[in-house]
């Protein structure tokens, strides 16, 4: 009876132990699946900032000068000298906005007082928004060592550019421009790469670029020999425009001059739109032996550490199909890549790769050939050399300046998947043309005229000019991100 | 002739003290002439008992006077007295004489004209063997002191018989010497009434006498002299009066001339008088002893009144009652008694804890020694940095300051209340005053044994097993919130975790000594300054413990006391913000982390870090270390689980329910996220909260394993295994400094601005660091840079942004813009000097690169910069017109205005009057509350078991033992041996009886 009881007691007492360990591990249980599958509220904190408008400042930009020939002064073989002057036009929105010619100072050239100097374009902080100024040159040339037709814009001076361009093999000349227009004095690294990869030269880093004045380094001193140089100009200080002088003789014969300006900054992919190709021929992209500069290439360079795989789309502006050139980037090694047989035309490059690449195009007007060689049809051919450089897209609004030449056009391409409308105002009349996606488009222009663009936003602009032994283009560039509004968190 | 005696009985109500006393009066062998009774708002019992009585007068009285001014009401209707035999016999309701009583006094009268009063003993109502009191004088300085107070009548004191003054029950009076001296001083209602009657009788060149063969029973009910007994509002009202009576007499008795002195005394006296009380635990008779001061000072006419009775009566000088007063070495020899007393008290509650005993000695030493493991890299080093770590600032002034209210200094500074963590670290800064950053080195270093201990001492509360205790000591030194933040360089977490067992320890003892309250209450503040996100569980925690804590709460109240002085001003600020949450953020330099999931917020990491588990298996195919690491977890969460068996239920169910609080803390800190750097928002860390939660763990395994009869050690090892598995990727990635914090120079910024620094203390830097999105996050540094007890919550989570914020960031927009703007403008604002440029990290998008590049080249261009040069922490410019001690640089003088003084004076009376209380001098003072002497006296022996007897002992100090023993105190230390399922062989002396099934 006794035992009976005691057992009794015993399992309430055990059962009771069970009952409370469950109701914990239950608890336990129930707390954690609630934190897990109840949707609590978050409150997450916003962090305060303003959006800062830099006040504004007045808009620059620089002039490159007139071209510049190396030993044209037998005394001085090794300094470079202008022959001739330029011609500038510039204008800006709104078109009563006061623009200032200001001369940089131009050790370096002995003709500057004669032939004129680079020129720094400003207007007054506030007068113009920014991009809204717009300049550029253009000469013609034709000396015993240099000839051709060269046009360019004047650029925003910044501190970091890439010019795609030159080679200093035999007959070829390249000038290296740093023009300062800043109130501080630039140190700059000029670092050249080329197919073989960098090359040294350490005389071209920490060169001092006094404030509002410009320099010159002649490309074969820095880099003697190579193919396909790539030029890469950084500097700190001061802010600097960089500009490339490509000439080419054949010969004894000039055959072509022509300023390249910066080309956009490194990015997986880029656009270089209005890539005019005056007369139909070429080499096929696999030909490794290509030599000279008588046929349409690409030069690319990867700036990653690791290969790039490009591919080039080649689409005619004028519609219709267009041909893909696939190529490997060894990175910091400079590649030119010929486009192939391609009909006389113009034509958009698309360039697709899976790292960060810069690229130029180049093409000429003709063979040299014709001319130097003895049975040579034609001594009179048309021979001149120009660079297409890649462009940044553009913002929504821009203005370029037209200077004198043959027969310019304003070439548009819209990588963009939407249709765009462009209204430019040519001979104080607007007229618009509408660009759908994956397009092109040009208008001709005027030369010697200030065209101004608007609905541009995400498009790509190239200025051309070809003719008799002319051939040029330059980029429309978009304001540089300096002047854009930043976003400030001020804790 | 024969002298006519007049009675007068003041009732104020009936029962068994009056009928007892109209009893006495009956059977007197020389009854009174006659009976005055004065009621006094009596009620219905009392009125049937004095009519039965039938005494010659009765006066109603409506409101309840003293007893002086009752008898004075009794006066009024008696005639002239005839003789200067006649007398008065002044009773009260609960004094009843022995038959003889009178006899005896009128027998004094008689025999010696020169005796004008006569008073019996008194002795304790129903304990006629205690005397309550028998005769009363005067220190020198005129404190009141009972000549024999509760002592045992074996006619040791029957030898008394002239003495300074007497208590007022039932002495006898002559009638034309209560006239002439005019009574009882009005200004005297409840104490020293009959003292200041006999001092001015001895003045008049009357004598005062004691009887011992008159005998009465006193009640001390209140109606005559003060109310006798212990309840602490009692105590409180008696000494309040005591003092009160005392300031009064002072100011009677003093010469004129020396009145305005002791006048302008009274308020500094009453300042150090309360110091006192603190230190001697008594803050219950502050409030009395200040308003006791306040009255006597402005009493009005009183004062002047009494002076003139006096006068008017006085015949002798006063030093004619000079070898009444109780003489100094009397004096001495009592104090000593007293002290002796309360050594007695205290002797056996010291060596309960047995530290060395059970093996605390070993878990100390191991503790140490895993902290100079882990941290053997910080051995040597000047300064701790990385994480959420910088330097502290360089002078122990600065680092009050910035504890303070008054000027933020941070980014462009603001007016501010500052954060309580500001204080602790102020603290930590001044202990090593030399070099304050090292203070952080010495928390590193001395983390881990501090936190074993804390946890070590409140096991102690619970088991008496030096296994059990050694095992909560490791388990809490190696829990992974612990540990995690340690490598993560959070200086609040850390505190807060090797504080929380410290505040467990002493919140165990709050509910019986003042002192464990105070320390309690001093460290509830530190944990919650260190970890504000722990406060609404703590408040929770608090509150159930009010809830459950029956008398004791009047301690436990005061816990959150220091905690509400330092962060009311910071509660007002950001309710005033209308951002009651911001109130949460974690203080100190913020630090983002990655938040964690439910899992692993349930193994105790704060972070997505599995505890550098999934770096250890990276790679390895088919292992779900999760797994195993929840079971390496599970063993302690199964033991706390199974403390629901133990015995003792309760305690069980509130270590498990402080678990629940600490892990709902974590989860509500992983969904909340209220201060902001740059564009990044931070979110809460949830460490402090799994802190918590472990420590319920700790403490439920710890009662767990005390029931446990056989291998508790066994079982608790396994546990801390697990718990030590689990954190080894942890403690050897601290170990070999792969963590964030290491050891640092006392520099934020370059050096060619810490030149500038020793130069002008507040050149400014402007940093800018290209942030997330291609934005810029401006700041500015003053002097060596930013300090982490300059660090301000009440800045980190403002949701918009001062008029000064926005200038400067205007100001750093354009200088990181071609802008037009006149760059000078930094100067002229805000007194910068150098423009600082943050390299982006490796891993910054393109964004934060081309930002950088952007700002880069603007400060490059700008003509007003030169370039000072590349630095380990960026790029540096300097302003060409940078001026030295550039007024915009200067902290605003007066910045706060007189709130800032007004809230430290407040800050600094709570926190200095916390601290004097919870300096443990009141050993013994303290009545003990039980448990753990009688724990002890068992543990030990009965040698001790004699001790308590010295309670009985006289104490003429001002003492306050506000409460009797603690009979529902749900106290784990409460002992009252309790049935146990175990064999009694367990030290297991809980009282909770009724929990046990």
């Amino acid at each position: 009876m006794t035992d009976r009881f005691t057992l009794a007691r015993t399992a309430v007492r055990v059962g009771a132990r069970g009952l409370a360990v469950l109701a914990a591990a239950g608890i336990a249980a129930a707390a954690v699946a609630a934190a897990a599958l109840v949707p609590w509220p978050d409150h997450r904190a916003e962090a305060p900032s303003i959006v800062v408008q830099p006040a504004e400042t007045g808009q620059v930009r620089v002039c490159p000068g007139p071209l510049l020939s190396i030993g044209e002064d037998p005394a001085a073989a090794t300094t470079a000298t202008s022959v001739g002057a330029t011609s500038v036009i510039s204008g800006a929105l709104p078109a009563d906005a006061t623009i200032t010619e200001t001369p940089l100072a131009a050790p370096d050239n002995a003709r500057a007082d004669a032939d004129g100097a680079p020129l720094a374009l400003t207007t007054e902080p506030g007068a113009v928004d920014a991009g809204m100024l717009a300049g550029a040159q253009s000469q013609t040339v034709t000396r015993e060592s240099l000839s051709g037709f060269a046009a360019a814009s004047c650029t925003e001076a910044v501190a970091e550019s890439w010019l795609v361009g030159g080679a200093t093999d035999v007959g070829r000349t390249g000038i290296v421009m740093l023009a300062n227009p800043t109130a501080v004095a630039a140190t700059v690294d000029v670092r050249v790469i080329g197919e073989t990869g960098p090359i040294d030269a350490p005389s071209a880093l920490g060169i001092i670029v006094p404030p509002a004045s410009q320099r010159v380094l002649s490309l074969a001193g820095l880099a003697p020999n190579v193919v396909s140089p790539v030029v890469h100009v950084t500097s700190t200080g001061g802010a600097i425009a960089a500009s490339l002088e490509h000439s080419v003789i054949e010969g004894l014969t000039p055959a072509g001059v022509e300023l390249v300006g910066p080309t956009a900054m490194p990015a997986p992919m880029q656009v270089i739109p209005g890539f005019v190709v005056p007369t139909a021929g070429g080499i096929a992209p696999a030909d490794d032996h290509a030599e000279g500069d008588d046929f349409p290439a690409v030069r690319l360079l990867a700036t990653g550490e690791e290969p790039a795989q490009v591919s080039i789309g080649i689409v005619a502006e004028a519609g219709g199909g267009g041909s893909t050139v696939d190529v490997t980037l060894e990175p910091g090694l400079v590649t030119d890549v010929p486009l192939g047989e391609l009909d006389a035309g113009t034509y958009t490059l698309s360039l697709e790769g899976d790292g960060p690449f810069i690229a130029a195009a180049r093409a000429t007007t003709g063979a040299p050939e014709q001319q130097t060689d003895p049975d040579g049809a034609d001594p009179e051919a048309s021979v001149d050399l120009a660079w297409t450089t890649a462009t940044m897209p553009l913002v929504d609004t821009a203005i370029v300046a037209v200077p004198r030449g043959p027969s310019p056009v304003l070439h548009l391409a819209n990588p963009g998947g939407d249709q765009v409308e462009v209204r430019y105002t040519l001979d104080g009349e607007e007229r618009s043309l509408t660009i759908a996606g994956g397009d092109a488009a040009s208008a001709d222009l005027d030369d010697q005229s200030v065209v101004e663009l608007a609905g541009v936003a995400g498009v790509h602009a190239t200025v051309t000019f070809s003719g008799d032994q002319a051939l040029a283009s330059f980029a429309v560039h978009p304001p540089g991100p300096l002047d854009s509004p930043i976003r400030v968190y001020p804790r | 002739m024969f002298p006519r005696v007049t009675a007068i009985l003041v009732v104020h109500r009936g029962g068994d003290h009056l009928r007892r006393t109209l009893a006495a009066l009956d059977s007197q062998t020389r009854r009174a002439d006659a009976l005055v009774v004065v009621l006094t708002e009596a009620d219905a019992d009392a009125r049937e008992l004095v009519s039965a009585a039938s005494p010659t007068h009765v006066v109603e009285l409506s409101q309840r006077l003293s007893f002086g001014e009752a008898i004075r009401a009794a006066d009024r209707i008696l005639d002239e007295p005839a003789s200067d035999a006649d007398a008065l016999w002044l009773l009260a309701e609960d004094s009843a004489p022995t038959p003889d009583a009178l006899a005896a006094l009128v027998a004094t009268l008689e025999t010696a004209k020169s005796v004008a009063i006569a008073g019996p003993k008194l002795r304790a109502w129903n304990e006629p063997d205690r005397i309550a009191g028998f005769g009363r004088t005067m220190t020198r300085l005129g404190r009141s002191v009972a000549l024999v107070d509760d002592e045992l009548d074996q006619g040791q004191h029957d030898g008394l018989s002239d003495v300074l003054g007497l208590d007022p029950a039932a002495i006898l009076v002559r009638h034309t010497v209560w006239r002439a001296l005019g009574g009882f001083d009005p200004a005297l209602p409840v104490v020293d009434d009959a003292l200041d009657l006999s001092v001015r009788a001895r003045l008049a060149g009357h004598r005062v006498a004691l009887v011992p063969e008159a005998r009465v029973e006193f009640g001390g009910s209140g109606v005559a002299g003060p109310e006798t007994g212990s309840r602490a509002r009692t105590v409180r009202r008696r000494e309040r009066a005591t003092r009160a009576a005392q300031l009064h007499r002072r100011l009677v008795y003093a010469p004129v001339a020396t009145l305005p002195l002791h006048w302008l005394t009274f308020l500094p006296l009453a300042l150090l008088r309360s110091l006192r009380l603190l230190l001697v635990k008594a803050p219950g008779s502050i409030p009395g002893e200040w308003a006791a001061a306040f009255t006597t000072m402005f009493s009005g006419a009183r004062v002047p009144r009494a002076r003139r009775t006096l006068k008017h009566a006085r015949t002798a000088g006063w030093s004619a009652v000079a070898p009444l007063r109780m003489q100094p070495d009397e004096l001495r020899r009592r104090r000593q008694h007293a002290a002796e007393a309360r050594r007695a008290r205290a002797r056996g509650r010291e060596q309960e804890l047995q530290f060395l005993g059970t093996g605390g000695g070993w878990v100390l030493l191991v503790s140490v020694a895993a902290s100079v493991a882990l941290f053997a890299w910080l051995v040597g080093a000047s300064g701790v940095g990385g994480g959420g770590l910088l330097p502290l600032s360089d002078g122990v002034a600065a680092l009050w300051r910035n504890a303070a209210y008054g000027w933020r200094d941070i980014g462009t500074g603001f007016v501010g209340a500052a954060d309580p963590f500001a204080g602790a670290l102020a603290v930590l800064g001044s202990i090593t005053f030399w070099a304050p950053s090292f203070a952080l080195v010495l928390v590193w270093l001395l983390a881990l044994p501090a936190a074993a201990m804390g946890a070590w001492f409140a096991a102690s509360r619970l088991t008496e097993r030096g296994s059990v205790r050694a095992v909560a000591a490791l388990v809490w030194a190696f829990a992974p919130p612990f540990l995690i933040a340690l490598g993560d360089g959070r200086p609040g977490a850390v505190l807060a975790h090797a504080l929380l067992g410290w505040l467990a320890f002493a919140a165990f003892g709050a509910a019986t000594s003042w002192a464990a309250a105070a320390t309690a209450s001093l460290l509830f503040a530190a944990v919650i300054a260190a970890a504000p996100s722990l406060a609404p569980a703590l408040i929770v925690a608090w509150v159930v413990a009010l809830a459950v804590s029956g008398r004791a709460w009047g301690r436990l109240a005061m816990l959150p006391i220091p905690v509400v002085a330092l962060a009311l001003p910071l509660i007002i600020d950001q309710v005033v913000r209308g951002n009651p949450i911001a109130l949460l953020a974690d203080p100190g330099l913020p630090v983002a982390s990655a938040v964690p999931s439910t899992w692993q917020l349930a193994l105790g990491f704060p972070d997505d870090s599995w505890g550098g588990w999934d770096a250890f298996f990276d790679g390895v195919p088919n292992v779900d270390f999760r797994l195993a690491l929840t079971a390496l977890i599970l063993p302690l969460v199964l033991l706390a689980i199974a403390a629901v068996i133990a015995p003792r239920i309760r305690r069980a169910v509130l270590a498990l329910g402080v678990a629940l609080l600490g892990f709902a803390t974590g989860v509500g800190a992983s969904h909340l996220a209220v201060a902001t750097v740059g564009a990044a928002e931070i979110a809460l860390w949830t460490g402090a909260g799994l802190s918590l939660a472990w420590l319920g763990l700790v403490l439920a395994a710890v009662v767990a394993l005390d029931a446990v009869r056989r291998g508790p050690a066994l079982l608790g090892f396994v546990a801390f295994a697990g718990v030590l598995a689990a954190v080894l990727p942890t403690a050897i990635g601290i170990a070999a400094d792969r963590v964030a914090i290491a050891p640092a120079a006392e520099r934020t910024l370059p050096a060619f601005v810490g030149a500038e620094a020793d130069n002008d203390s507040r050149v400014t830097t402007m940093r800018l660091t290209p942030d997330a999105d291609g934005s810029l996050r401006a700041t500015l540094e003053r002097g060596r840079g930013s300090t982490l007890d300059e660090q301000s919550t009440l800045a980190d989570t403002a949701e918009t942004l001062s008029a000064a914020d926005e200038q400067l960031a205007e100001i750093a927009g354009n200088l990181a813009s071609r802008s037009g703007f006149d760059p000078d403008a930094a100067i002229r604002e805000f007194g910068v000097s150098f423009v600082l440029l943050d390299a982006p990290s490796d891993d910054a998008d393109r964004a934060a690169v081309a930002t950088a590049e952007r700002a880069r080249t603007a400060l490059d261009g700008n003509a007003a910069l030169i370039v000072v040069g590349e630095t380990d922490f960026g790029a540096l410019w300097r302003f060409v017109d940078a001026q030295a001690d550039a007024p915009a640089a200067q902290i605003p003088a007066n910045a706060g205005g007189w709130q800032a003084v007004l809230i430290t004076v407040i800050q600094l009376v709570v926190l200095g009057a916390t601290l004097l209380l919870s300096i443990p001098t009141g050993a013994g003072r303290e009545r003990d509350r039980g448990s753990s002497v009688r724990r002890a006296t068992l543990a030990a022996g009965s040698d001790l078991e004699t001790e308590p007897v010295a309670e009985t002992e006289t104490e003429p100090v001002a003492e306050t033992e506000p409460e009797p023993v603690a009979g529902t105190v749900p106290e784990p230390e409460i002992a009252e041996p309790t049935e146990s399922d175990a064999d009694g062989a367990s030290a297991d002396l809980g009282k909770e009886g009724d929990d046990d099934r």
